[in-house]
This record gives structure tokens, sequence and C-alpha cells, in this order.
């Protein structure tokens, strides 16, 4: 990550606190939270297609993650701190464990794989009776002093996670990731465990969905097996489309709006289902490349001297 | 040995509408490349118009036979228009595009599943048999119901076998999966062909909505549960593989009916998934999948 970038990002994540510490309202504190949560999601989402893949087990692991978090704090009564950090970690090592099996596969297989794995982590929930079962678990707080600004910690925290996962896209590891989604027999041949290291992708995507999900509980309170459907997963794929997926901005950008319209369209008692599809199948057949490329489009067409084109590309940052 | 044939008599019951229902999904893989996430919707379609019009056209002076093939009827042209609009508003840019059809297809089942949601609510309705009534099979009794199920299956996958093996379209439909590129060459219509692949899925999809509506209780949401059964039927069996879907919805069918008796209906599905993970290690493209 280049020094322009990084400050450009620092601003941007302390403008997002600073205004995250304004809202005193329960609602609209709580929103922005989710907002930050989704973004994480997201871009963890984000990360696993730079091996070319599309994470359909995110919300399982997001479900690992809270589950796990809630589980050390309530019944374990570790301190606050290290029950997130577990969330993650335990999702992290699900992820290795479930991508070890399931990377051998490919595209559609490992697609429908993860899908299939959300729904029988979910029926596991159901089953285990300290976890609550069915009706999940309640009384997962944040500790006293993070009681009123928990909002602020939340962003925060998914934008240093957000940050740290652009910072290995740009670095050797990110260009090898890259490498196997273009051409994983390329990378072969210069000697790189292209599955280990297809492995290590997705277990970073999981440690982020995991912590994603330890938030979620401190947010929520409450967390139940129905939170972690697919469906979890679908509405972070639809950031990611509508935000623009060549771009760490995409699905920042994408949860944002998303999150913010449909807590409007439930306000005038519209279903999340119906907006959520509309907004996924309009943006693919009117903007493929989501909001983000539909700007860039729009910038370069208009200029399209290179020196232009590298000070936009550097002020959207 | 009565438990027996009965668990295999409900495996094969289980494993019969999956077959329908995968076999149309592994169609449209098989022509289009893509995976179709809606295709549960139109199962859910059929079976919510069937329970909604049966009733009406019963109440309206008709009999019972000519009501249920007024109402399957009606059921299964709305989903093979529906199909249609899908194909012609949607997967037709979208052919030979993993994620992204994927990704659309995910849009259209949250539109439609919100769609029928608001149009039929939430509660759960029930439709009757076809026929009522048992026939006893080596001690076991089972209903018509059922046995007209697994007679369909049977009836539609040798259909489907001798379309594909014996007429043009099916050949053409063969000779796109392989490669369309080629095909087109030797002046295949490639595009009539998939809109044909598309639609003969569709109908499948509408017609194990049908049979199965007398059996399950029908929501919204009923598609969702076979979809995810019939996919990871496909997975097993391999992508594009007919005989492979067959074997891979059997073993699903017999592991429901099995696990669901031995053990309870959640520890068959955890099974059922844990089984395939295993066989995945062994063959990454599934057990018929080539490659």
């Amino acid at each position: 990550m280049d020094k322009k970038t990084l400050s450009g990002s620092f601003v941007a994540l302390a403008v997002a606190m600073a205004l995250a510490m304004l809202l005193k309202d329960g609602y609209s504190a709580n929103l922005m939270a989710w907002m930050a949560i989704a973004a994480l999601i997201a871009s963890g989402l984000r990360f696993v297609t730079l091996i070319g893949e599309l994470n359909f087990a995110a919300a399982a692991f997001v479900g690992l993650g809270a589950y796990a978090s809630g589980y050390s704090l309530t019944i374990l009564e570790l301190p606050f701190a290290v029950s997130l950090i577990c969330g993650g970690l335990f999702a992290a090592l699900i992820g290795v464990a479930f991508g070890y099996v399931t990377l051998k596969t490919k595209g559609p297989y490992f697609l429908l794989i993860g899908f299939a794995f959300t729904e029988v982590i979910r029926l596991i929930y159901t089953r285990i009776d300290v976890l609550g079962g069915n009706s999940g678990m309640i009384g997962i707080f944040p500790p006293d002093f993070l009681w009123e600004r928990f909002t602020v910690f939340a962003v925060g925290l998914s934008g240093v996670l957000i940050m740290l996962m652009y910072a290995i896209e740009k670095s050797y590891l990110g260009k090898c990731f890259i490498g196997i989604r273009d051409n994983d027999q390329v990378v072969l041949s210069v000697g790189i465990n292209v599955h280990m290291t297809k492995v290590l992708c997705l277990s970073i995507g999981a440690f982020v969905s995991g912590i994603a999900g330890g938030l979620t509980a401190f947010v929520n309170n409450v967390i139940s097996p129905a939170d972690f459907s697919f469906l979890l997963s679908t509405f972070a794929l639809a950031y990611l489309k509508v935000g623009g997926e060549d771009h760490p901005i995409g699905p920042i950008a994408g949860a944002v709006m998303l999150v913010y319209l449909s807590s409007v369209s439930l306000s005038f008692g519209g279903g999340d289902h119906i907006f959520y599809g509309i907004a996924i199948i309009l943006t693919l057949l009117v903007m493929p490349k989501g909001l983000f490329g539909l700007l860039e489009h729009l910038k370069t067409s208009r200029k399209t001297s290179s020196t232009v084109q590298q000070s936009t590309r550097e002020s959207q940052i | 040995m009565q438990t027996l044939t009965q668990l295999i008599l409900t495996g094969l019951q289980i494993g019969a509408l999956y077959v329908i229902f995968s076999l149309g999904l592994n169609l449209i893989f098989g022509v289009m490349k893509i995976v179709n996430f809606a295709h549960g919707q139109f199962f859910t379609l059929t079976a919510l118009l069937i329970a909604v019009l049966y009733p009406y056209f019963a109440g309206h002076g008709f009999s019972h036979v000519m009501a249920f093939c007024l109402a399957i009827s009606a059921g299964i042209l709305a989903s093979l228009v529906l199909g249609y609009l899908l194909y012609q508003f949607g997967f037709r840019f979208f052919q030979r595009d993993l994620a992204g059809s994927f990704i659309l297809s995910v849009g259209f089942v949250l539109f439609i599943e919100g769609l029928l949601l608001h149009y039929f609510g939430g509660a759960v309705k029930s439709v009757p048999y076809f026929v009522e009534g048992s026939v006893s099979i080596l001690n076991v009794n089972v209903t018509y119901q059922r046995l007209i199920l697994i007679f369909v299956a049977l009836v539609f996958t040798a259909l489907l076998y001798w379309v594909l093996g014996h007429t043009k379209t099916g050949k053409a439909m063969r000779a796109v999966s392989i490669d369309h590129e080629a095909a087109m060459i030797q002046g295949i219509p490639y595009k009539k062909i998939a809109l044909t692949g598309f639609l003969i899925a569709t109908f499948l999809g509408a017609l194990a909505g049908a049979v199965m509506a007398p059996l399950a209780m029908v929501s919204p949401t009923v598609g969702a549960d076979y979809l995810v059964k019939g996919f990871i039927a496909v997975i097993l069996g391999g992508l594009g593989s007919v005989p492979g879907a067959i074997i891979g919805s059997l073993f699903i069918g017999f592991i429901e009916s099995f696990g669901g008796f031995y053990f309870d209906p959640s520890f068959a599905n955890i099974a059922i998934f844990v089984l395939v993970m295993i066989a995945l290690m062994v063959r990454p493209n599934g057990l018929m999948g080539n490659g």
C-alpha cells in the first residue's frame, strides 16, 4: 500500500469513527455498526474472490465467530477482547479444515458446497443445547467501558481489518492469490504450493468473517441460528456486486448504501427480500461492474489523458 | 424385513423427487454452464398455484380429476412463462458466466420469493392427494400418490434419456454442452438450443413441484429445501452428468430415509454433507464428472 492510499484511508476511517462518536440515538448508532459489519463481511467475501472463488460459506464463518465469541464470553467467562479474538480464530480454524477439503474443487462445486456447509452448520447449532438450540444465545454484552461507544469500536475495528486485507492484497502474497485466479498452473510452475495458498486465503477470509460475527453478537446482544442462513452470504454478495468488486472501496460503498436503503424500505413496510433482489438484478443488468465501476467508467470516458486518470484514481482513495 | 422394505420405498420416493429436480439443474448447467439458484422457484410457484387453484376449480363445479388437471396445467404453464421471462430478461446475458449467472439467480430468488410471500402469504397450505387409497407391496402400505411420484420420475427420466440420445434437439444439446463453439460451427443454433434446454429444465422443476405438492406442506419457501438437496445430488454425481444426477439423488434419498428412521432428520442432513465432502475429497468433480 503506498503512502497516499494509507493516509487517505486513515483519514476516512477517522472521519467515520468521529461520525460514530456523534451518534447518540440508539437506532442510528446500531445502524452504523451494522453498516461497518456488513462492509467487513463483504470485504471478506471480496478477499476470497482474489483466488477466483465465490465463498458462500462466509455466512457459516460469521455464525461460527458469533457463537464462539458468545460462548467464550457468557459460558467460559473470558474477557471481552479475548472472546472477540476467539471468534475470529475459531472461524479461521474451521476455515482451514473446510478449505483443505473443499478447495480441491473449483468454481461451481466450491460455491455449492459452501452453500451446503452454511446450512449444515446452522443445523448443528440447533442440536447443541449449550448454545441454546433453536432459540439461540442471549446476554452477549460488550464491557462497560465500551457500552456507550460500541459503534465507534465496531467501525474502527472493521476499518483496520479492511485496511489489513488491502495491505495483504497489495503484498507478495496478494500477487500469488491473483496469480492463482488468473492461471494456477503458472503459479504452480514457480514452486508455490497452490492448494495451501488457497487455504490460507480462505482462512484469512474466515478469520475476518469470524470477527464480524463476534461484533454482530456484541451489537445485537442476542444470536440465533436463523441469523446465519445463506441469506447472509447472499446479502454480502449484494453489497459486493452493487458497490463493485474491482476496488476495496466497492464493498464498503455497497454495504453502507444497501443497509441504509433497506432500513428505509423497512420503515415503509416493504419486504427486504424484494428490495435486495431488485438491487442485485438491476445492478447486474445495468452496471455489471457495480457503482464504483460505473464511476470509474464515467470518469475515464470523459477525460482520457493518462495523467488525469492517475489523479482521479488517487482522489478516489 | 417390513421396516427395510418401507425404508427402501421411502428412499426411492424421496430420491425420485430429487431425480426430477436435479435433472433440470443438470440440463441448465450442461447447455448454458450456469448455476441456476432460481430453479426452486419453479417448484414453489407450481405447488402454490395448485394449492390455490385446485379448491377454486373444485368449488366451481369441476370434478376432482378435472380440477386437478386444470390446476396442474395452470401451475406448470405459469412456471414455463416465468422461466421464459427469467431467460429472456436475465440468464440470456450471462451464459457461460458462472459467478455472474449465480448472483443473478440469487437476485431472482430473493425477488420471486418476496413476491410469492406477498401474494400467497406465509401460511402453509395443503393439497389433497390426486388419487386416494394405497396398495400393499411386500406387506407395506404405499399410497398411490407416492407411487405416482416414482412413476412420473421413471417416465420423465426415460423420456429425457431418449430425447438426449435419439432426437436432433437432444443431440444438439449434448454437442453444445461438450463444446458450444464447435457446435455452432457445425450449424447448431446455440441460442435456440439454450432456450429449449432452459425451458425443459423449467418444466422438470415445475413437474417436481406438481407431484410433490400433495405430499408436502406447501409454502413460499418450500423450494429452498429441495434446492439444497438437489444441488448436493448434482455435485455428488458430477455437474452435467445425467447418470450422476440419478445416482446422487437416490443416494441422498436413501440416506434421508434410513438416517431419518434410525437417528433423526437433522442427523441425516449432516450425514449427507459429511459423506459428500468425503466423496469430493476423492473425486473433486463428482462421482461421474469428467476430469
